[in-house]
């Protein structure tokens, strides 16, 4: 019984931790993570959207993606000088270790950002909510096919291909917006110290 | 002592496996046991399952294999026996235990059917012919003896087995999510000398993964204070996206890419059925 009550508490002193280094948080780094949790914020607005759960709407797309694109490419990198790690920042010295990548990364974020606002048009695919598995390339077309690279992890979207203008403006919406997140968590799993 | 460590055999024969294996059943098996993720280096462009991903465990540097079928320095050269042997029991055709950095403790269940698949769709993979690097496990953890007394200390049989009373759904979860997805490799903790803490801290949270990195707890109370739902993991596990917006990140970014987001969605919803509800003692 000790442990149950022990493990919650653990957890709620790290919620608490994680809570304080938000709000210690000041100048440069304070405007980084404001401009983050208000893509989380489009994020997650989006979400429902995505998956059919409610009405589709493309302005919503457009303004989502329109917060995305502000904060995204130049804008955040010029939110990451040298120097700005450490607490209470949750950006890992990788950040500046592989600048270049960083940069790409943030770059792309906003690229496929505005792909997804180009996208927004065309609306989710068809039956989205029952075959959205097919928006990353699903289990079906690209994991079980005939070739042996299909099969075995070959031809997967790999990070290095870059997504284009025209590609978006045919694609259904959905899976514009998977390419963005796909693009979020890419980066946080190089860049980001915070657990999830 | 030592030297009968040495020679103590392990694990057990295989009998003939003769069934035919299904390409495509063999690479969605693959897919959701990671086997893809860990033995590709996509960071250094590596190609698929040519391995050579570093591993930084507390013991020393691990390096994942080279499982294309390439016969000298891949597994092109292995029978199906010796290829379930590794895979179910984590020994090699030379008779050697695998460092569990290697998931196959998870694997033990899995059916001849199975392992007939996997090993048709290994069959398929181009051969690479570079040799992975080596490890770098500095003594004793270089002794391969000592891994036969952790074999026999803490090795068990994954919760795979369906619980009579559950739905198939529920069931199926169980299969996935204590084998081929292996969630506990990561989200429990591990004691001093590397075995999961199964018994009281399953699914508790891994603050040091190898790497660096850590593992929050997703025993099912936990995922519910944090407003996860069956629906939004079964929709986490296919896009990476949280309930609040934010993203995976740490090597679950990786999961999600290489492995979940190729599973079926009546797989991923197990996989939450499963993790939502009260598994404990099932």
């Amino acid at each position: 019984m000790a442990k149950k009550i022990l493990i919650p508490s653990v957890l709620i002193a790290f919620i608490g931790v994680a809570a304080m280094a938000h709000n210690g948080a000041t100048g440069i780094v304070k405007e980084r993570m404001d401009g983050m949790s208000a893509m989380g914020k489009a994020v997650k607005a989006l979400t429902p959207i995505m998956r059919g759960a409610v009405e589709y709407d493309a302005d919503k797309v457009r303004s989502a993606a329109d917060v995305m694109i502000k904060h995204a490419g130049e804008q955040m990198i010029s939110l990451f000088p040298e120097g700005t790690g450490g607490m209470p920042s949750s950006a890992l010295p990788a950040v500046w270790d592989n600048w270049e990548e960083f940069s790409k990364i943030s770059n792309e974020l906003k690229a496929y950002a505005e792909g997804m606002k180009i996208a927004a048009g065309n609306g989710l695919a068809e039956d989205a909510v029952e075959q959205d598995d097919a928006m990353m390339g699903g289990s079906n077309d690209t994991m079980m096919g005939e070739t042996s690279e299909d099969t075995m992890g070959g031809g997967t979207m790999g990070a290095e291909t870059m997504i284009t203008a025209e590609m978006f403006a045919t694609m259904p919406v959905d899976t514009a917006f998977a390419s963005v997140a796909q693009t979020c968590s890419a980066c946080h799993q190089k860049f980001r110290a915070k657990e999830n | 002592m030592i030297g009968a460590l040495v020679v103590w055999p392990i694990g057990q024969d295989v009998a003939p496996i003769t069934l035919a294996g299904d390409v495509k059943k063999g690479g969605y098996l693959a897919r959701a046991s990671g086997c893809i993720a860990c033995h590709t280096n996509f960071e250094g462009g590596g190609k698929p399952l040519a391995g050579g991903v570093k591993l930084d465990t507390p013991f020393g540097a691990l390096y994942s294999a080279n499982l294309t079928s390439d016969p000298e320095l891949g597994i092109g050269g292995w029978t199906v026996e010796e290829f379930a042997k590794a895979v179910r029991q984590g020994i090699s055709p030379e008779g050697e235990p695998y460092y569990p950095a290697f998931t196959y403790p998870f694997y033990a269940n899995f059916s001849d059917q199975d392992i007939a698949d996997l090993y048709a769709a290994f069959q398929t993979v181009k051969a690479v012919p570079e040799a992975a690097p080596a490890n770098e496990m500095p003594f004793p953890f270089n002794q391969r003896w000592g891994l036969k007394v952790w074999r026999a200390a803490f090795l068990k049989q994954p919760a795979t087995d369906p619980i009579s009373g559950q739905d198939p759904e529920w069931n199926r979860g169980r299969e996935l999510v204590g084998g081929a997805t292996h969630c506990a490799a990561c989200h429990t903790p591990r004691n001093l000398i590397g075995a999961r803490k199964s018994a009281d801290e399953h699914f508790a949270g891994n603050p040091s993964l190898p790497g660096g990195s850590k593992a929050p707890a997703i025993d099912y109370n936990t995922l519910r204070k944090r407003d996860w739902t069956v629906d939004s993991l079964a929709y986490a596990l296919k896009t990476g996206i949280m309930p609040d917006g934010d993203t995976f990140g740490g090597s679950m970014n990786e999961v999600v890419q290489q492995g979940t987001r190729f599973l079926t969605n009546e797989d991923r919803r197990a996989m939450a059925v499963y993790l939502m509800d009260d598994h404990s003692g099932g």
